[in-house]
């Protein structure tokens, strides 16, 4: 059972949050993300000219989306270029932001979203999917909603949030990890996934604290974008 | 990078003029963080002017190679990525040359004494990777990931597998090798160019100097006359006081 988390957080509190918009001024719009010591940096380019041109297509726009790991973010050094992990992450980013972004007003177009991680202490494809929809919005592009992404877990039968990699490597535990994507005005779930074993009732339960959370991040996200229109978008 | 800057920054080169006000050879402000990245051994973030760099070491084991038995390895990585500029080009052309070109600078500059980092002859040695990953390109990666790495390293701490505690590495910091690139355009000489500049430049000079020269690197499809490159050489020299006070100045040492 377990009782008290490592960090002492209570179990449905989040890390410290830091979000920022701007950093990459040669973008058209960038976040920075950080919760905890995970950190994510975006940056959205286009809508432009689409390459490869077999990828366009004549009544929408199509996100490229791209999720990097920089070597130096995880203790063991992290092999440069893209392995199978990170083109999976890619993919269910750019699924999410499929959802959130106007497509349709962009045919024939291209956005290229990137995004590095430049820490990693678990929730890594959250904090990148939080930054990019963050990138979206400072890009100016038509959305439905921001996304805001969080995972949620189930350690020793008991729900936490927003997990460290140390908890996450409580494997006699049994620790189960679910990250998931809201749009929370809309109350559309944009991406989940899961790995461990949970029941059918503790993954409801998982589900509406991870939304609790996410809700948090959403007010972060807009307080951030705001302080961007109003000049001061250092946090 | 627009077409008219690109015709107008040819135009005012021939009175030795720039789009930024700067004279010929006045560098951008340098800004160095270090110990910015908690995973990694040794980490700095370094801005001139708009281009942003980040650097992370990593110490780890490796088995020395075949031909260098009694030394560890230094290993530099460079990654120009769409997120620094929308130019997907610039992946493909900086990417491996300006590794490759900061790695030599450090290398042949013995900076690191890498007989220093083998634990058994043949067998066992640390190996010293730097990462360095481009936030934002404004021009002149090349210098701006060379301060991030010698930043990175002074920076780093790293633990041997036989105890908990940290160590410096070992580095002789009167090797300290600092790199200076300059653009050529039309017949004017630039020092540390912007991004529009290295678009309109015809080629381009970078040269590491330590307390001898360690590494050189022509770019671009123009040319240079011997005496171009006496100058560059000469102001390199110069600039190399401010850049290694500034270094020293933001590590602490």
């Amino acid at each position: 059972m377990y009782e008290k988390r490592l960090d002492n957080r209570a179990f449905d509190a989040l890390r410290p949050m830091e979000a920022e918009t701007g950093v990459v001024p040669n973008a058209k719009g960038s976040a920075r993300f950080r919760i905890g010591n995970t950190e994510a940096v975006a940056a959205v380019y286009g809508p432009e000219e689409v390459k490869p041109k077999h990828f366009e297509k004549f009544d929408k726009g199509i996100i490229l989306c791209k999720y990097d790991m920089l070597p130096f973010s995880v203790p063991d050094r992290a092999k440069p270029g893209f392995d199978r992990r990170d083109t999976e992450i890619s993919q269910v980013i750019t699924n999410a932001l499929n959802r959130a972004v106007f497509l349709e007003e962009f045919p024939r177009s291209m956005i290229t979203v990137r995004v590095y991680v430049t820490q990693a202490d678990a929730g890594t494809r959250c904090a990148s999917l939080t930054a990019a929809s963050m990138a979206c919005a400072d890009a100016g592009l038509p959305m439905r909603d921001l996304i805001a992404a969080v995972a949620a877990g189930s350690i020793g039968g008991k729900t936490c949030l927003d997990l460290t990699k140390e908890e996450e490597d409580l494997h006699e535990e049994g620790a189960t990890d679910v990250p998931m994507g809201f749009l929370p005005s809309k109350d559309e779930i944009v991406l989940l996934q899961l790995d461990g074993k949970v029941t059918r009732e503790q993954l409801k339960e998982v589900l509406a604290v991870g939304k609790k959370g996410a809700m948090e991040i959403y007010e972060l996200e807009k307080e951030a974008l705001k302080r961007r229109v109003s000049n001061e978008s250092k946090s | 990078m627009s077409v008219e800057n690109f015709l107008y920054i040819k135009e005012i080169a021939d009175d030795g003029l720039r789009m930024s006000g700067r004279t010929a050879f006045q560098g951008r402000n340098i800004k160095i963080k270090t110990s910015v990245i908690l995973p990694s051994d040794g980490s700095a973030y370094v801005e001139i002017g708009g281009t942003k760099v980040l650097a992370g070491v990593k110490v780890m084991e490796g088995v020395p190679f075949p031909d260098r038995p009694k030394e560890g390895g230094l290993i530099v990585n460079f990654e120009a990525s769409e997120l620094a500029s929308k130019y997907a080009d610039d992946r493909i052309t900086y990417s491996i040359e300006v590794g490759r070109v900061t790695d030599r600078g450090i290398r042949e500059s013995n900076l690191i004494d890498l007989t220093k980092l083998v634990l058994e002859e043949g067998k066992k040695a640390l190996f010293v990777y730097v990462d360095i990953a481009a936030m934002n390109n404004e021009g002149n990666l090349f210098d701006a990931a060379n301060i991030a790495a010698l930043a990175a390293l002074l920076n780093a701490r790293y633990k041997r597998p036989d105890s908990d505690e940290r160590f410096p590495l070992p580095l002789d910091n009167s090797k300290l090798s600092v790199s200076h690139t300059f653009a050529k355009v039309g017949k004017s000489l630039f020092f540390d160019p912007d991004a529009e500049e290295e678009n309109a430049a015809d080629a381009r000079f970078t040269i590491a100097i330590s307390d001898k020269i360690n590494s050189i690197q022509k770019g671009g499809s123009g040319f240079f006359t011997a005496e171009e490159i006496d100058t560059c050489v000469g102001k390199a020299f110069e600039a190399r006081e401010n850049t290694i006070k500034v270094l020293m100045d933001s590590t602490g040492k």
